[in-house]
């Protein structure tokens, strides 16, 4: 078990470092030359990184305490909530990077803690209550983006960028903000990997072997939703990867967070590095958005393993 | 199975578990009012009564998922409202009717679960800990199964390993709520059966939910009756399983008699005889 599952783990940072080494040969520009490898390329395989890692991490533990295989990260309303950050923004007319940047994380963070609030009842927060009070504001939220939208229509082109994400944003420093956040994320959701094992088995059955059934599931909570508001903040909204990544890990590792936890962070990297080189080399010199491209190969995807899944008898 | 013995075995004199005027009720609803009981160790106690008498609940006030709003739970004469969940799981073991099997877990992976509470965070199950989850599998005959995932097996399976997981925990008190459920009848014989010898070999204190009175009455050694939230009464089961009784209580009208196996009470009922 242990030594398949690293076998794996070796596997899939081997094609993370070919595929970041490759990306410069795929490249639209014919001979790579120094200030595109460092300015331009590796920036963007570093976000790719992260972003991927961020959102398949936070899927899998999203799916983890939910107790469902096909939750994904946005589904308690942390998109939506950075979506109408970055429009915030553009509102009061703060116009940079950084200003977009900490919008987005304020509010996808705050719409998470507002989620967590409504549902919270006698020091419980039932976790149908959560995904349901997570798809309310989610809709709310999105109307609200609409409604910016059709009266704002000059400023609709940032937050597009938001709702399509894609990987451009080179700076530096914001990519390495997220990247702390997305460390930190990663390495408290891998440290409870035995409570979320033992969450999977129901919240009364974790409790009665000795999980503080609350106080894990509301730092598991922030630790992904803090993931994914650190990468829809820097990438916007990348679908597809933080849903059908860590459902895909379980099916190779098997479901223990010990495992499923690091091999769905490298194979979310591996996954989105992959298909950006693949969003700007099938259409050269266009460039197609890497959220629109994961979500058109996620999409059918995810439809065959529902197909499979009710063909096996599980629904 | 006499009283004395388990008085005798005993490491202290206090009771497993006792509960001090339990009262708990929901915003429009009483579901337990003034229960107190004491449950020594090495017992083999049902918990029984009709729907919405409240024998669920107390066997969730027992484990401390309800909290009740009057009276108070010891456990070996310690207030479980102050333990931790890790230090509760370390003495308490529980099957209740919560079921969650959507990851496929392994059945090992999900008996070795049970060693949860005795494990630091981020610390590896040792030599000792695989060889108790082992001796688990053993016990429920499971072994046989163990690389097979949970999602895939019969309930009575997963019942079985279910079982196997509470042993590893290794408890002093076995809570379990209608543990027989979905079984068919040779299942339920083993998994009682198996109950029973977790009780005489390993000293585990045993209390069930049990909607089924023969098998309350076949297998425990005491038997406690609820009705509308108040204990009616407790004792072996020839003295609570009486048809009048049952009458009072659940309001169905049933033969009761010895049963040709032995001392306890059998229970015949039929079709509603025509006026």
């Amino acid at each position: 078990m242990l030594s398949s599952s690293t076998k794996s783990l070796v596997v899939l940072s081997a094609v993370t470092v070919a595929v970041a080494l490759g990306a410069v040969f795929l490249g639209p520009v014919g001979l790579p030359d120094a200030y595109i490898l460092l300015n331009v390329r590796a920036p963007r395989v570093l976000l790719g990184f992260l972003v991927g890692c961020g959102l398949a991490g936070a899927g899998a533990v999203f799916q983890g305490v939910l107790r469902n295989p096909l939750a994904d990260p946005f589904i308690l309303g942390t998109s939506s909530a950075a979506t109408v950050g970055v429009m915030l923004a553009n509102l009061l007319g703060w116009r940079n990077y950084y200003a977009l940047y900490f919008m987005a994380l304020g509010c996808a963070l705050a719409s998470i803690a507002f989620v967590y609030r409504i549902a919270q009842t006698n020091g419980k927060a039932p976790i149908q209550t959560m995904v349901l009070g997570g798809v309310i504001v989610s809709l709310f939220l999105n109307a609200l983006v609409f409604v910016f939208f059709s009266i704002f229509y000059r400023e609709s082109f940032t937050v597009l960028f938001y709702l399509l994400g894609t990987l451009t944003s080179g700076d530096l420093k914001l990519i390495s903000i997220s990247g702390v956040i997305i460390t930190v994320g990663f390495s408290v959701s891998w440290m409870l990997s035995r409570e979320l094992n033992a969450l999977t088995q129901g919240e009364e059955t974790a409790f009665h072997l000795g999980i503080e059934v609350e106080s894990v599931k509301k730092i598991l909570f922030a630790a992904a939703s803090a993931m994914t508001a650190a990468s829809v903040a820097v990438a916007g909204m990348i679908g597809f990867v933080g849903l059908v990544v860590p459902h895909l890990m379980r099916m190779i590792v098997g479901p223990d967070h010990r495992y499923l936890i690091p091999a769905a962070t490298l194979g979310g990297a591996s996954v989105l590095i992959l298909t950006d080189a693949a969003a700007r080399t099938l259409v050269p010199p266009l460039e197609i958005p890497v959220g629109a491209l994961t979500a058109l190969l996620g999409a059918p995807y995810f439809l065959y393993l529902l197909q499979r899944k009710k063909s096996a008898g599980e629904f | 199975m006499s009283y004395e013995r388990d008085l005798m075995h005993s490491e202290s004199n206090l009771p497993m578990l006792s509960l001090e005027q339990v009262s708990f009720s929901y915003p429009n609803r009483i579901v337990l009012e003034d229960v107190s009981l004491e449950i020594p160790r090495r017992s083999f106690l049902a918990l029984i009564g009709p729907n919405g008498s409240g024998k669920t609940t107390l066997l969730r006030i027992m484990s401390r998922v309800l909290q009740p709003q009057r009276g108070r739970v010891l456990l070996e004469g310690h207030p479980i409202s102050r333990l931790s969940a890790r230090a509760l799981a370390k003495k308490i073991a529980v099957i209740s009717s919560e079921q969650s099997f959507e990851f496929p877990f392994s059945v090992r992976d999900v008996a070795a679960m049970g060693r949860f509470p005795h494990l630091n965070r981020m610390q590896r199950m040792t030599a000792l800990d695989w060889e108790i989850v082992e001796g688990a599998l053993k016990m429920t005959c499971t072994e046989a199964l163990e690389s097979r995932p949970i999602s895939q097996l019969s309930s009575g399976e997963r019942q079985r390993v279910l079982v196997a997981r509470a042993i590893a925990q290794e408890p002093s008190l076995l809570l379990l709520d209608e543990p027989n459920a979905h079984l068919d009848i040779s299942h339920q014989i083993a998994i009682f059966n198996l109950l029973r010898s977790l009780k005489s070999d390993l000293g585990v204190t045993i209390v069930v939910v049990l909607h089924d009175l023969i098998a309350a009455a076949a297998f425990c050694e005491s038997v406690l009756l609820l009705h509308q939230g108040r204990i009616v009464k407790a004792g072996r089961p020839e003295e609570v399983i009486t048809a009048e009784l049952i009458r009072k209580t659940y309001g169905a009208d049933v033969h009761v008699f010895p049963s040709p196996l032995g001392g306890f009470p059998q229970i015949a009922f039929g079709p509603a005889s025509e006026p």
